[in-house]
This record gives structure tokens, C-alpha cells and sequence, in this order.
């Protein structure tokens, strides 16, 4: 086995390692982490604006810097997230909970190198897994179906509720806006369309990368504004490499060690299953980080593992994602889906038999995923002390430019003007909701999980004939079932149990 | 991006007035060609129009330049909206898929298949009916067999696509009843066959054709009028007896008012374009059958699809 792997690689990296392999990855991870940066102009879009370009390169070194694209936009995209608390994707929703808080705090600089330490962690191990596991792990994620997805959304939706902030019933209500907005579009059971108002652009639904951008973006700019900070000459932070203030201190690489750790094992497994894999790892990565910390009442105000973990899960999740796509044929996201095309385009054709077929476009393509996670954080190292600069820019001058992005980001997304107005309406509730107390995280991951477990419910509820027996009749259902009901009454056990004790304490006093 | 349809705008009008002299045919075609794909980048009718611009590029058969343009959104409304609006204009052209025919069915838009200039059928996108190899069907008899004994779950990829549509024909051509349950992506669709949630799939075979040649899937019957191209061996619905076919239309088509002469023009290069191999490879990769027809045959095929699918639509009450 060990023998097979070494094997593999060394294939592999014959393939990413030429000359060529090396400069189109290069180019694909350079270009992953610009397209990050601008929120709206995800990996799918950067992908497949880029395949033209590649018509006359040889397949593998083709897919090699398609794919470079699609786990760069990962490091990218947290970047904003950082510094100007606009998620691109649902993957980096998480990290503004923490992440913006740091940087506010004066911590960017630490923020950025963390989260580019955590995303090459998360990387790499995910790759690593990859290589052990992939095909064992194509049976685990072909045995999920409609009931599976349904519970493993339902776990992510519970955990939505550690990331509400301190007021947990706005934090319900903030989720309630999600789902009500995830239901514009196509019914998916009777195609009668809903809310549409006959506008053709709304048929797919509410994207949600427009939302995500008003609410966070828009509203957090609008909120800075209120707050009379374009008035306030800027912070000049003056760091260099050569600051200490620039790179992580010793506790927080200390306290984020096992962080590491947790969060690309969790980001691993939800990545593997096709679906919104980074998402709803993000999710899970960042609740258990904060469940099991002494400390949760620090999350959300700047905690460093609490940027670390989701950084480190979104991660592995884009390298888990490669396992449904190469082994099974099965895209597990949009960008996935995008890239699956390409596959086509060149002829190859995705499925069981890829890796017996075409040994050297798989293994070439998983060795390059190892070289990519290297430079991508040598490219985040450097480019950091640029980023950070861009605080010391005085904030009504940064007003206009955020503002800017917004907008390209939003009409982006499809060339119209529908997103834009979405983006404008968003950036007034965010501002609303900022200014109450509300939560936009929950609004928008309420908003993506939804409609998803809308779907699922219902197909699990069509298929069971309406009795949802499938929920306990099918042994992987049956242990998320368990899980989920575990999830749901240890909180509520552990109340009791403290009652109980306490109960007796004041018995045995008296 | 809107600086240049801003200048697409004035040539089209430019053009309108024009495509009235008769002298135009004469010459044709003597300017450059944009080509306008109503989807994103990497998608199907996306491969399908660079393959095909290629092949007119690299074989020379148009002579001057081509550009391409991506112009999605709205599920194909929004470029085939565009390219509607370039009535007059020999100089545009887009390619169909099953979109061209559903959209206008479920959405308002301002334009429906009646507003272009027909050119020609390249391929069809047909869909397999497909069941897991390890399970009891081995023929679709098995299947019609199993809804007439208990209860039948057919999955596909949308509530209103032309998987349901299929679905509903075959039910109604076997006399069955069946549930439809309607998955969003290709990939999810695979895993509920996979997981054995569902009893069988209907999907395009591009998205079925790894599984089925690694032998998890069987395909048991082929929805289109003639037999694929690409997997001989698979039966149609109707020479299994069900008497049906349904397939989407990946063809060619023009802006409308267009002098005859240039539509003939069209049809005759792309019989030269489609006899080439890469053609024939895209074919083959793609998982499409090639049976193609011609112009009027070509509006005729539009209009029987488009009729099928609202039927199956009003059917399943998406539609009044």
C-alpha cells in the first residue's frame, strides 16, 4: 500500500514538477488568490473564465493550474474577510467572526499570517488524506443520498446557533431572514416559481454571494460611517517583516496547536461529501472549536482559534472535494462543477475508471496539490505586508473603493442589474442589522443551508412515501440521526444533570 | 462588457437597415461573426459553440473572424433575448439547448424558438433511463413490472427539466404510475442512485456515461428517436415498445429576418462542419447522438419538442 502511494506520487510530481507543470501552477495559484480577493468573483467564475486560455496546453498541465485557481481562491478569499469583513464565499463566512475583529483589534497582521499557516495546514493534510484515502473513501461518499444530506445540513443548521452572537433570539431572527430569502425561485417539487415576480433573473433564487456582500461589505462600511471612523485619521500600523507586531506571537501558535489539527480533519470529511462541503465544514470546524474551548465567551471578539479553525477546515474541505471528483466523477460545488466541464472538454472522461484510465492526469494533478499549497503560502507571506498597508489608508478614503468592489463584485455574478439592487437592499438590512445586534452570518448561512435542506427534506419525504422512515431505515442515516438527537439533548442533559447535582448539594447541606 | 454591447448595439441597428438590400446575399459573408453563448464558461453549450467555432476557424469554412461572447444568466433568457434582438443582423449566431425550448415555457421572456432563424439540428441530447447494475432490473420491462407491483421512484436532475419530461412520457406510454423526485445537481443525482436511495435516474449520458462504463449503471433505455451514436448497444424507449421519444435540441440558430439566401449558406457549412472529426470526437466525449436535420425540418423538430415539454409542464401543474 505504502509502496502504491510512493509510486503514485512520484508519478505525479514527474508530471506537476516539469518545468511547465511548475510555471502553470504558478499562474493558476497567483490568479486563485487575486480572484479571492474581489468578493463575487469566486473560483467558478475565475476557472471558467480562464479555460479559453488553456485550449493548446496538455490536459494535465491544463487542469493542474484550473485546479490551482480553485484551491487559491480559498487563501484569497479569507483576505476580505479580514480586513474588510466581506465574505466572497460561503466558506469564508465563518472567518469574519473572528478574523475582522482581530483586525480591528490592530491584530491584521497575525490575522493574515494565521489564517495563511491554517489554510496551508488544511491543505495539506487534506491532500495527504487524498492520497491515503481516496479510494476507500469514494464508497463512503457514494452511500450518501437525499436522507443522509438532509441530516448532515441539519447538524450544520444546529451549529449555526453558536455563531449568533450574544443574543440568541435576534440570532433566530437573523436566520429566519436567511430561510425567507432562500425561497425565492423554482419550487424544487412542483416547478411553480416563488416570489419571482416574473423576472427571469430570479428563477435560480437569490444568489447568494450579492447578499453576503450587502449585508457584510455595505453594512459594515455604513456602520464605520455612523460611528464617524471616516473621520478619524488612520491607525498607521507600520509593519514590516521585521516588526514583531507582523507575525503571530508565541501563544497564539501554542494555543491554535491542536486548532490545526481538529479543523482540517473536520474540513476533510464534510469535503468528501459532495454538496457544500467547505461550508458546512467552516461551520462545524469553528462550533466545536468554540464548544470545546474554556473560553467560548472570547469567540466573536477577535480569538484567534476562532480563525484558525474554519481556515484550516475550508481548506481541507476544497482538497476533500477532489475525492468525489476524481474517484467517482461527482462535483461537490460549483467551481468542482466548473472544473468537472473542463475534464470534458479535454476528453477525459470523469467517472470510477479516471484513475485506472488516466493514471497520470490524476496523480499528476493530486502531486500538484502539494506543490500549490507551497506556493500559495510563500505568495501569502509576501503579499501580506501589502494588505496590511491597506489600513494605514485613511478610511473615507477606503470608503469609495469598497464600495466599488462591491458593486463589480454583485453585477458580476451574472452581468445584470438585478444583483446590484440586491446588493443595495442587503447593504441596508446589514446595516440594520449591524447597528441592532443581529447576526449576518446566520442570515446568510441560514441562507445557503436552507434552501438545501428544504430540497433534501423533501426528496427524503417523496421517496419514504411521506413516512420518513428512511431517516432510521438506513444504517448511515441512522448514525446521523443518532448524532443529531445527541447533539440536540446533550445540552439539554447537562442542564439537568447540573440541576440534579446541585440539587443534592443543597440537600447533603442541609 | 457594456462599452462593447453598447457598440454591438449601433452595428446591429446599422445592420437592421442594411439586411433590407437585396445585394447582401451576393457577398456573404463579408464581415465578422459573433457568436453568442447564452451560458457560462464550461458548460455544455458552451463546449458545444467553441467546438464548433473552431472547427469553422480551423477548417476555414467561415472566412472572416469570429468572436465569441458569453452572455448568461436567467437560465439562457438574457442571450437569447440579445441575439433575438438582432433581427436583421447575418452577422450573429448562437447555439440551442434544452433551455432555448423551457425557458420561455416557465418564464416571461420576450422571446420564444419561433423568433429565430432555424439552421440546423447538430446533435441531440437525449437521456438514459438508468438503474444500478446490482439491482433487480434488467430490462425496463422489470421496471414497468415493479410500478405495477408496488411503488416506483424515479429520480432527475430539476423539478421542470427535460428529465421529468422523459420520465412523465415513459409513464404514460408503460401506463404506470410513478414518484418523481426531482435532485438538484448531476452530482447528487448520481449519489442517490448510487446510495440506492431511488429505484432508477434519467439523466443525460454524459453524467451517467463513467458510471456506466465502470459497470455500477445500466442503462436500460435511450429516450431518443434513433439509437446513440456513442453506446449502440442501448435500445430506444420506442423499439422497447413504449411509444415516445424526447430529446433536446443542440443546434444552431440565427437572428430573425434574414434573407433565405443566408440561412442556405448556413445549412451547407455546417454539413461541411459537422463531417469533420473533432466534431465527431466532441460527440463521442460528450456522450451526444448525432442525427441531424436541416432548416424547416430543424423548426418543425423545435416545435414538436416545445410542444411535448409544455404538455408534461401543465401535466405536473408547473404551468397554467
Amino acid at each position: 500500500m505504502i509502496a502504491d502511494i510512493v509510486a503514485n506520487l512520484s508519478l505525479g510530481l514527474s508530471i506537476a514538477a516539469s518545468p511547465e507543470g511548475f510555471l502553470f501552477l504558478l499562474i493558476g495559484a497567483f490568479v486563485g488568490m487575486i480572484v479571492g480577493l474581489f468578493p463575487g468573483f469566486g473560483p467558478a467564475a475565475g476557472i471558467a473564465v480562464l479555460i479559453p486560455m488553456t485550449f493548446g496546453l496538455e490536459p494535465t498541465i491544463a487542469i493542474i493550474m484550473l485546479a490551482g485557481i480553485y484551491y487559491g481562491s480559498m487563501y484569497g478569499g479569507t483576505i476580505t474577510s479580514i480586513l474588510i469583513n466581506t465574505p466572497g464565499e460561503s466558506a469564508t463566512v465563518a472567518s469574519t467572526l473572528d478574523g475582522y475583529p482581530l483586525a480591528q483589534k490592530g491584530r491584521a497582521g497575525p490575522a493574515l499570517v494565521m489564517q495563511a499557516i491554517a489554510s496551508f495546514v488544511g491543505g495539506t493534510v487534506g491532500v495527504i488524506l487524498v492520497t491515503a484515502l481516496a479510494p476507500s473513501l469514494a464508497d463512503f461518499a457514494s452511500s450518501f443520498g437525499p436522507s443522509e444530506y438532509f441530516l448532515i445540513i441539519a447538524v450544520g443548521l444546529l451549529m449555526l446557533t453558536t455563531m449568533m452572537g450574544e443574543n440568541k433570539f435576534k440570532g433566530f431572527i437573523s436566520a429566519l431572514i436567511g430561510f425567507a430569502i432562500g425561497t425565492v425561485g423554482v419550487d424544487v417539487m412542483s416547478g411553480q416559481q416563488r416570489f419571482t415576480f416574473g423576472s427571469a433573473e430570479l428563477i435560480g433564487g437569490v444568489y447568494f454571494v450579492a447578499v453576503a456582500i450587502g449585508l457584510f461589505g455595505i453594512g459594515e462600511l455604513l456602520h464605520c460611517v455612523l460611528n464617524g471612523q471616516h473621520r478619524q485619521p488612520a491607525k498607521k500600523l507600520r509593519v514590516s517583516f521585521r516588526s514583531a507586531a507582523f507575525w503571530p506571537s508565541r501563544q497564539d501558535y501554542s494555543e491554535c496547536r491542536y486548532t490545526f489539527a481538529r479543523g482540517s480533519a473536520i474540513g476533510f470529511i464534510a469535503g468528501v461529501l459532495p454538496g457544500s462541503g467547505a461550508t458546512l465544514g467552516s461551520i462545524i470546524g469553528y462550533s466545536i472549536e468554540k464548544k470545546i474551548a474554556k473560553d467560548p465567551e472570547n469567540f466573536g471578539k477577535g480569538e484567534m482559534r476562532g480563525l484558525v479553525a474554519p481556515e484550516a477546515a475550508n481548506n481541507a474541505a476544497s482538497a476533500g472535494a477532489m475525492v468525489p471528483l476524481l474517484s467517482l466523477g461527482i462535483p461537490g460545488s460549483g467551481a468542482t462543477a466548473v472544473l468537472l466541464g473542463a475534464f470534458l472538454m479535454w476528453g477525459l472522461q470523469p467517472g470510477p475508471l479516471l484513475i485506472v484510465n488516466d493514471p497520470g492526469f490524476v496523480w499528476g494533478l493530486i502531486a500538484s496539490m502539494y506543490l500549490g499549497n507551497l506556493i500559495l503560502i510563500a505568495l501569502s507571506i509576501f503579499a501580506i505586508p501589502l494588505f496590511v498597508k491597506f489600513l494605514d489608508i485613511p478610511y473615507v478614503h477606503v470608503v469609495p473603493v469598497i464600495v466599488l468592489l462591491c458593486v463589480i463584485g454583485a453585477f458580476a455574478i451574472n452581468a445584470s442589474i438585478v444583483e446590484t439592487w440586491i446588493l443595495v437592499v442587503s447593504g441596508a438590512i446589514g446595516f440594520a442589522m449591524k447597528k441592532y445586534g443581529y447576526s449576518p452570518a446566520a442570515t446568510v448561512l441560514a441562507l445557503v443551508l436552507g434552501s438545501m435542506a428544504e430540497e433534501t427534506f423533501l426528496q427524503t419525504y417523496i421517496i419514504s412515501d411521506g413516512t420518513m422512515n428512511l431517516f432510521w431505515e438506513r444504517p448511515v442515516s441512522l448514525v446521523l440521526s443518532i448524532m443529531l438527537i445527541v447533539v440536540i439533548a446533550a445540552p439539554l442533559i447537562g442542564m439537568l444533570a447540573r440541576r440534579l447535582s446541585r440539587g443534592k448539594t443543597i440537600a447533603g447541606d442541609v | 462588457m457594456i462599452k462593447r454591447s453598447t457598440l454591438a448595439a449601433v452595428s446591429a441597428a446599422a445592420l437592421v437597415s442594411m439586411s433590407t438590400a437585396p445585394a447582401l446575399a451576393m457577398d456573404y459573408p463579408s464581415e465578422r461573426l459573433t457568436y453568442t453563448i447564452a451560458f457560462g464558461p464550461g458548460g455544455g453549450n458552451d463546449r458545444m459553440s467553441r467546438t464548433l467555432v473552431d472547427i469553422l476557424k480551423s477548417y476555414e469554412l467561415y472566412p472572416n473572424d469570429i468572436v465569441v461572447e458569453n452572455r448568461e444568466g436567467g437560465s439562457g433568457a438574457v442571450g437569447f433575448s440579445y441575439v433575438k434582438r438582432q433581427a436583421g443582423n447575418p452577422y450573429s449566431a448562437t447555439s440551442t439547448s434544452g433551455n432555448f425550448i423551457g425557458t420561455p415555457l416557465v418564464a416571461n421572456t420576450d422571446w420564444t424558438y419561433k423568433d429565430f432563424t432555424p439552421i440546423g439540428l447538430l446533435a441531440s441530447d437525449a437521456m438514459f433511463l438508468v438503474v444500478r447494475s446490482d439491482s433487480d432490473f434488467g430490462t425496463l420491462d422489470d421496471v414497468v413490472k415493479a410500478a405495477n407491483e408496488g411503488r416506483l421512484t424515479i429520480a432527475g436532475s430539476g423539478s421542470a427539466g427535460p428529465e421529468r419530461v422523459t420520465a412523465s412520457l415513459f409513464a404514460k406510454a408503460a401506463g404506470i404510475e410513478y414518484e418523481y423526485v426531482p435532485i438538484g445537481s448531476g452530482g447528487e443525482l448520481v449519489t442517490a442512485l448510487t446510495s440506492a436511495s431511488v429505484d432508477a435516474v434519467v439523466a443525460n449520458p454524459s453524467e451517467v456515461a463513467g458510471q456506466i462504463e465502470a459497470g455500477t449503471f445500466t442503462a436500460l433505455a435511450f429516450s431518443d428517436s434513433a439509437r446513440s451514436t456513442n453506446h449502440p448497444d442501448i435500445p430506444t424507449f420506442r423499439e422497447l415498445g413504449y411509444d415516445f421519444d424526447f430529446s433536446l435540441p443542440r443546434g444552431v440558430v440565427l437572428p430573425p429576418d434574414l434573407d433565405p439566401a443566408v440561412q442556405d449558406w448556413w445549412v451547407e457549412t455546417l454539413k461541411k462542419a459537422i463531417d469533420t472529426p473533432e466534431w465527431q470526437e466532441y460527440l463521442v466525449t460528450n456522450g451526444m447522438s448525432g442525427n441531424p436535420i436541416w432548416g424547416d425540418e430543424f423548426a418543425t423538430y423545435l416545435e414538436e419538442t416545445s410542444a411535448d415539454y409544455e404538455a408534461v409542464l401543465k401535466d405536473i401543474g408547473a404551468i397554467n
